[in-house]
């Protein structure tokens, strides 16, 4: 097993499929809670502190996705992972791509970043470098395509895409409900269609499920005697009421 | 006649050329070229089928896609294998199935019919379904685990033991049947968290998933 | 010292000739040839430390395993990584262990203030000897460096385990100032300073 220190880690590259080192030499947006381990010296800024606000003017312009980035500055290596996804880098020479937003970890600070008129992705525009994670490998696929939205990673060089339903399986009452109250019954009625040129970066297919924090909570509540899961339960309560607040 | 790929341990791609591939609902990850779909259940007929069907209703629907094109599968992360099969019959839990086609004649199979009440006892154990898919002749077919399905060989002389949650299906001559690991321990409540195993004798392959369910 | 394998990254082949293994409770999804699961009712810390675990609730449910033959261990599709021991002693997050050799020895340690903010443990698990130990985690393992030139900052859910010289201490980032009340930031990291190797995982549990 390969051991890593600073002078031995890869530099602006992969460590592993799943861990991804940058060398943080100027400013650099980073998803939150994404940092794994780091050598150095490095600070990290949330974004609407003062120091930052002029680069925040430049580069980030999607309010809505503002408090899951922060700023990450110094001298050092950053390390980091995005809960076992595999991380990929893509480089931008004066083009622009656009990442579904939850899989967007970080982009060097010349980049500009807005939000797709699809709801839930980023556009990132500019040159420089973007971080982005899957669900398994990346794949790439040429046009024309229709994806399930599920599985879209993002898609470069091509224009917007538009929703399509299909009606060949919206055979029979229920699925037309569905498609008019704009719930989809698989997921096979509604697709992404993609035209014109470009390229489309799909992944497997992923269920909204909740925090790896819950699902460590969860996955840890058998071992709680009867009177701990009482204590667990009114600190719930507890919480709950304070965040209401 | 169609041609399933491998892209990458999450996604697989199925060439069609006229003909239809059927695969997990909501499994569809994109296609390209001339290709539609439809809903279906599980394929074939007989009591059996219909009890299936009423017992477990949209579960198991599946999603028939017909063509000239390319369409790819995946599903909510799940590791993708393409197996395959020559003049032999597979079992797979119904819900593990992710694709198959009509090379191969396809049956459910109530676990009761195969081991009698081990059969049942097993179903009850890990959970999962009392019914089986059985899929049998010449083809290919791919299925879905929790981390990398692993192929373990059963031969006369090596019988395997797997425990329930993490087995996905079996192909070949094999027979089943359960073995608990009763000792005074387990009957004061001090069990191991492996009282019961699936002992598999025979000829053939059993897969299991590195997850416990 | 039994022989540890991994195959395909998600699955532990442990080959047994008339040894023990330690494994966490319910992660055996299979086994070739004849072997006996039993509940370790010590956890192979005698009575005392059976005790001191119950006090400290650092939960480890262990079953041995006996026999003669190949077992697998998997938990969860998580990736497993292998870490020998040649008479060392390592400090792990015992969720993250999965087997270990009969021959290492496991304890508790008290580990400072750090569990009450990471959720984790106010202890922490031992384990020494000479053997070898399978821990998994969320994406394969990654062993990082510490020397006194230069100190390792790391994420507290990403921490697995330790070895070698280090202590540990737990930074709050002052630069963190309008994260207050925020779960998910940055706002605290472990510092490791000496020398030995830390091993992470590229998650967050």
């Amino acid at each position: 097993m390969t051991s890593y220190n600073p002078n031995t880690l890869p530099k602006n590259d992969n460590l592993s499929r799943f861990a991804f080192v940058v060398d943080v030499e100027e400013e650099i947006f980073i998803r939150k809670g994404k940092m794994v381990a780091f050598y150095g010296q490095l600070q990290f800024e949330s974004l609407g502190s003062s120091v930052v606000d002029i680069l925040i003017k430049e580069a980030f312009n999607a309010p809505a996705y503002i408090q899951h980035f922060i700023i990450a500055k110094g001298h050092g290596q950053l390390i980091l992972g995005d809960n076992g996804n595999d991380i990929a880098s893509y480089d931008l020479d004066n083009a622009n791509m656009t990442i579904k937003a939850k899989h967007l970890l970080g982009f060097t600070k010349d980049i500009v970043c807005q939000e797709s008129t699809m709801i839930g992705f980023l556009t990132l525009m500019g040159t420089g470098k973007i971080l982005a994670s899957s669900n398994g490998p990346v794949h790439f696929l040429d046009l024309p395509c229709r994806v399930d939205e599920q599985a879209i990673l993002g898609w470069a060089d091509c224009p917007s895409p538009s929703y399509r339903y299909d009606y060949a399986h919206v055979n029979d009452l229920l699925s037309l409900v569905g498609v008019m109250t704009g719930i989809t019954l698989s997921g096979e009625e509604k697709q992404i269609d993609f035209r014109g040129e470009g390229t489309v970066l799909i992944q497997s297919s992923e269920l909204a499920l909740g925090s790896p924090t819950l699902g460590h909570l969860l996955s840890q509540l058998p071992a709680l005697g009867r009177n701990e899961l009482n204590s667990l339960s009114a600190a719930v309560a507890q919480q709950i009421t304070s965040q209401n607040r | 006649m169609p041609r399933y790929q491998q892209i990458n341990e999450k996604l697989m791609e199925v060439s069609l050329n006229g003909e239809a591939v059927f695969a997990k609902k909501g499994a569809m990850i994109s296609y390209q070229g001339n290709v539609v779909f439809r809903r279906s259940f599980l394929a074939g007929n007989g009591v059996q089928d219909f009890a299936m069907r009423v017992l477990t209703s949209e579960g198991y629907a599946l999603m028939v896609a017909e063509g000239t094109g390319t369409v790819y599968y995946g599903y909510n992360g799940f590791f993708v294998s393409i197996i395959q099969v020559v003049n032999e019959t597979v079992f797979v839990e119904s819900d593990t199935l992710l694709a198959f086609d009509a090379r191969l004649r396809t049956g459910t199979m109530f676990l009761g019919n195969q081991g009698g009440v081990q059969g049942i006892l097993r179903g009850a154990v890990s959970g999962q379904g009392l019914f089986t898919t059985t899929l049998q002749g010449t083809g290919e077919i791919a299925i879905l685990s929790d981390g990398n399905a692993i192929g373990l060989p059963v031969t006369p002389q090596q019988p395997v033991f797997v425990d329930p949650d993490a087995y996905i299906a079996h192909k070949g001559e094999l027979s089943s049947n359960i073995v608990t690991d009763l000792n005074w321990k387990n009957l004061i409540g001090q069990a191991s968290g492996e009282s019961y195993q699936v002992k598999f004798t025979g000829q053939g392959t059993v897969y299991i998933q590195a997850s416990e369910r | 010292m039994s022989n540890f394998r991994i195959n395909t990254d998600r699955l532990l082949e442990v080959d047994l000739h008339n040894e023990k293994v330690m494994a966490i409770s319910g992660a055996m999804v299979g086994y070739m040839g004849t072997m006996k699961f039993e509940k370790s009712l010590l956890g192979g810390e005698g009575l005392f430390g059976a005790l001191k675990r119950k006090v400290t609730n650092e939960g480890l449910s262990l079953m041995q395993t006996t026999g003669n033959g190949t077992v697998f261990f998997a938990h969860n599709a998580a990736e497993i990584t292998v870490i020998p021991l040649v008479n060392e002693k390592l400090f792990i997050e015992s969720s993250s262990l999965l087997a270990y050799d009969d021959s290492l020895k496991t304890n508790t340690t008290f580990a400072g203030l750090r569990g009450a903010t990471s959720g984790q443990g106010l202890f922490t698990t031992t384990i020494e000897g000479y053997g070898n130990l399978a821990v998994f985690s969320h994406g394969n393992l990654i062993t990082l460096e510490v020397d006194p030139k230069y100190p390792l900052f790391v994420d507290p859910d990403a921490f697995i385990g330790y070895k070698g010289n280090i202590s540990q201490e737990f930074v709050f980032d002052v630069n963190w100032r309008n994260m207050i009340g925020e779960a998910s930031g940055e706002s605290y990291q472990f510092k490791f300073t000496g020398q030995g190797v830390v091993y992470i995982q590229p998650a967050e549990r």
